[in-house]
């Protein structure tokens, strides 16, 4: 399982972050999410394995500076 | 070390008045040159045209200085003040400084928004904002006791030269038993010896039991400040509650401020973790976007980055809260226990580092092509004790060092300095020589802009190059973030009032990842409303981060999700309940515009403030070198073919850097157009008589310039 938000999303072999993001049907541009405590951007969530019982963080950011 | 000796120079006393609906009503005007001291009234036309905080200092700083005046001018002076709602406890945020004064690196107005407790006290003890005029022979220290009802002029001998020092031995002195009720301003060698000086304003840290800092970093005011001869500032003030500012309805403050407070407790965590990482979490986010600036803006990203981002520093920062204003729930400002710098005066000895920030991490680490967090904390050390800018040292020296790897300079100029990127020692070095004001040290602080003109007048550089890699703008050099791919962003810098601050306008996000904004007229309107909201913040006495770095979690199913409205509404009710003036969140648009627009105004009186100011470097823009360009040939090709229906068959590399060039300057300059129409301005950049009459602006003087100007 991996824990998104306050859902639990049966995980399987090989899903991406983007993968995830596809199977929670959340069409928002993210730019980063956490997994854990690592961020992963947007550039990498295509090629980012999201690992089995882990936390994942969607992160909604419009700023930074 | 000397004793430490103060000697009266004057004392006045003085009534305090009441804080009403989150006005003292009165501001504090020092002339250190004959030690005067007057008290003057705030009106209601103050209140209403220039709201508090750096409205307040802008006015004040408007009516002290002429055309002529020079940042080194014993008219310039120095105004600090909080805002109608800084020093409330129970808000997070609510405990800013703004500071403003004549630039020496801009010889214009500039302003520093900083954290600490200095503001809120300085209005608690009676005083809507400070103004601090003239010079002295050296040495003075200004002490404002809100709790005896006292102004002190001090003449000193014994205090340190660096500015943490300063501070805890004067909160030590001034605070006695209870240390918490004494801020201090201060600065250090560095910003006597260079033009990049900054501020530290501190805090005590009752748990850690010591002196804190945070920095009004930008534009030289610590310069200024040292060139006056202060040695201190130092406010005295007690117990801080939520009726200390005496809002009008006490219940609708508790009330949204519990509702704001809370969703930080129970969001931060799920998304940056500010209260524990800071703004780290931004390094490696802007290397995997190519946007964190890397041996001088040159590239976006590189291989080492992660040792200088938020998974080393979590592991680094000392734990505990770290909140730069009492109950801030962002609480961002953390910092580093038992630091042992390998170089300088506190070499081998250990020392509490407040920092690093993403700023300081990236001027001073990736920039320089330096990727070892334990550096980045050393050179924030010194740069913070020594009273300079970490921006301003990172970015500068990165063009240094980008010249001595071209050519432009040789080690005939550095005094035998190798400083080629990566050089972590003779980075150090410099920072000690700008410290004592020799070496090279002392060039490289001058800021980039006369380093230009040093470079090309005494070691006859070519102008054009450095122009181009030279990161400054208005004389402010560059904060940390690229901005080649994002036009909105070029803009937030170009044709921000300072220079290129991030403070102002910060889009990269909004147009390169969301793309909110596709079109000139778009990214003209995000570049309307975002400086607005943002000098907001600085008119209130308040923090930019609770706005929109920490986001509600429905915010993306809102109408308007860059705007972060529902945000918006709470600030508007914040301000209504404190001031007891209702507030919609239009109206905070309309409180910024008018001050926005008079700074604008306040430039062109000093002598800037045309679209020639606007101006930025090409490195900016696009890629200045062939080799540049080929390290993202695929994204440039791919845009001169597809977006701008380029031929590039057979072109060689300079060839389409320079197609490319004509191209990217051309957008930019439709942006200014678009930019310009859309505040109201002139196609020169000047703020129409149409808009300062809407605004309420149009003082004889005001109008007596822009009339001047037209034609």
């Amino acid at each position: 399982m991996v824990k998104v938000g306050g859902q639990n999303i049966p995980w399987y072999e090989k899903m991406t972050v983007a993968d995830l993001l596809n199977d929670i049907n959340d069409p928002y541009n993210y730019v980063v999410v956490r997994i854990n405590n690592k961020y992963i951007s947007r550039p990498d969530f295509k090629k980012t394995l999201v690992p089995n019982n882990c936390q994942v963080f969607l992160i909604p950011m419009i700023s930074g500076g | 070390m000397t004793e430490l000796k103060m000697t009266e120079v004057k004392t006045i006393r003085y009534k305090k008045p009441d804080i009403v609906k989150g006005y003292a009503n009165q501001t504090l005007h020092i002339n250190i040159s004959d030690a005067a001291v007057s008290i003057k009234p705030v009106t209601k036309k103050m209140k209403e045209v220039f709201i508090g905080g750096k409205g307040f200092d802008l006015w004040l700083l408007w009516n002290a200085v002429k055309p002529d005046t020079k940042w080194n001018s014993p008219e310039n002076e120095i105004c600090i003040a909080s805002g109608p709602l800084g020093g409330t406890p129970v808000y997070p945020g609510s405990g800013k400084s703004i500071v403003t004064t004549i630039s020496p690196t801009t010889g214009s107005v500039i302003d520093s928004n900083v954290g600490g407790y200095f503001g809120p006290y300085l209005k608690f003890a009676g005083f809507d904002a400070l103004e601090v005029q003239g010079k002295a022979s050296g040495n003075v220290v200004i002490f404002i006791d809100g709790i005896d009802e006292k102004i002190q002029g001090l003449e000193t001998t014994g205090l340190p030269g660096n500015s943490y020092e300063t501070s805890a031995v004067l909160t030590k002195h001034f605070g006695g038993e209870k240390p918490r009720t004494i801020s201090v301003v201060s600065t250090g060698t560095g910003a006597k010896h260079t033009l990049i000086g900054c501020l530290n304003f501190s805090w005590y840290d009752s748990k850690r039991k010591q002196t804190r800092y945070k920095q009004a970093g930008r534009g030289g005011i610590g310069t200024v400040f040292a060139d006056k001869g202060i040695k201190a500032v130092v406010v005295r003030w007690d117990t801080v509650t939520v009726n200390t500012n005496n809002p009008a309805e006490k219940e609708a403050l508790k009330e949204v401020a519990r509702m704001h407070s809370r969703e930080i407790v129970e969001l931060d965590p799920k998304q940056n973790e500010m209260a524990k990482i800071g703004t780290t979490h931004l390094v490696t986010i802007m290397n995997d976007h190519d946007l964190l600036p890397t041996n001088n803006f040159k590239y976006g990203r590189h291989p080492e980055a992660s040792n200088l981002g938020q998974e080393v520093y979590r592991l680094i920062f000392d734990k505990g809260f770290d909140g730069c204003w009492m109950g801030c729930t962002v609480a961002c400002s953390h910092g580093v226990r038992n630091f042992v710098p390998l170089t300088g005066p506190s070499s081998g000895r250990k020392v509490f580092v407040d920092g690093p920030e993403y700023e300081t991490i990236a001027g001073c680490g990736s920039n320089l092509g330096i990727f070892d967090p334990h550096f980045v904390i050393e050179m924030n050390f010194y740069c913070d004790t020594y009273g300079l800018d970490t921006i301003s040292v990172g970015t500068g020296i990165a063009f240094a060092m980008e010249c001595f790897e071209t050519g432009i300079i040789n080690e005939t100029h550095t005094g035998g300095l190798d400083i080629s990127f990566g050089n972590r020692l003779t980075a150090l070095t410099l920072v000690h020589q700008m410290a004592e004001g020799k070496g090279f040290g002392q060039v490289v602080g001058q800021g980039i802009r006369k380093m230009k003109e040093i470079f090309n007048k005494e070691y006859g550089a070519d102008k054009a190059v450095m122009e181009d890699i030279g990161m400054e703008s208005k004389g402010l050099e560059f904060s940390e973030y690229m901005t080649k791919e994002s036009l909105a962003q070029q803009g937030g810098y170009g044709l921000a009032l300072k220079g290129p601050q991030h403070d102002e306008a910060w889009l990269i996000f909004l147009d390169m990842v969301h793309n909110f904004m596709p079109t000139f007229e778009k990214k003209a309107e995000a570049l309307h409303w975002f400086p607005m909201f943002r000098t907001w913040f600085s008119l209130c006495g308040l923090c930019k981060l609770p706005w929109n770095d920490i986001i509600p979690e429905d915010n993306k199913d809102t109408p308007e999700p860059a705007k972060v409205m529902k945000h918006v509404k709470w600030y508007a009710d914040y301000f209504a309940a404190v001031t007891g003036r209702h507030t919609d969140p239009d109206d905070i648009i309309l409180m910024s515009e008018a001050v926005y627009n008079f700074q604008r105004i306040f430039n062109l009186k000093m002598g800037f403030g045309r679209r020639s100011h606007d101006k930025i470097p090409y490195r900016a823009v696009g890629p200045v070198t062939e080799d540049e360009y080929e390290s993202r040939i695929k994204r440039y090709d791919k845009q001169l073919v597809e977006q701008h229906k380029v031929d590039i068959s057979g072109r060689s590399t300079k060839e389409k850097v320079a197609i490319l060039r004509k191209l990217r300057e051309k957008q930019y300059n439709k942006l200014t157009d678009a930019v310009y129409r859309r505040r109201g301005w002139t196609s020169n950049g000047i703020p129409s008589v149409e808009t300062v009459k809407r605004l309420g602006i149009d003082f004889p003087e005001v109008l007596d310039l822009i009339e001047s100007h037209e034609g």
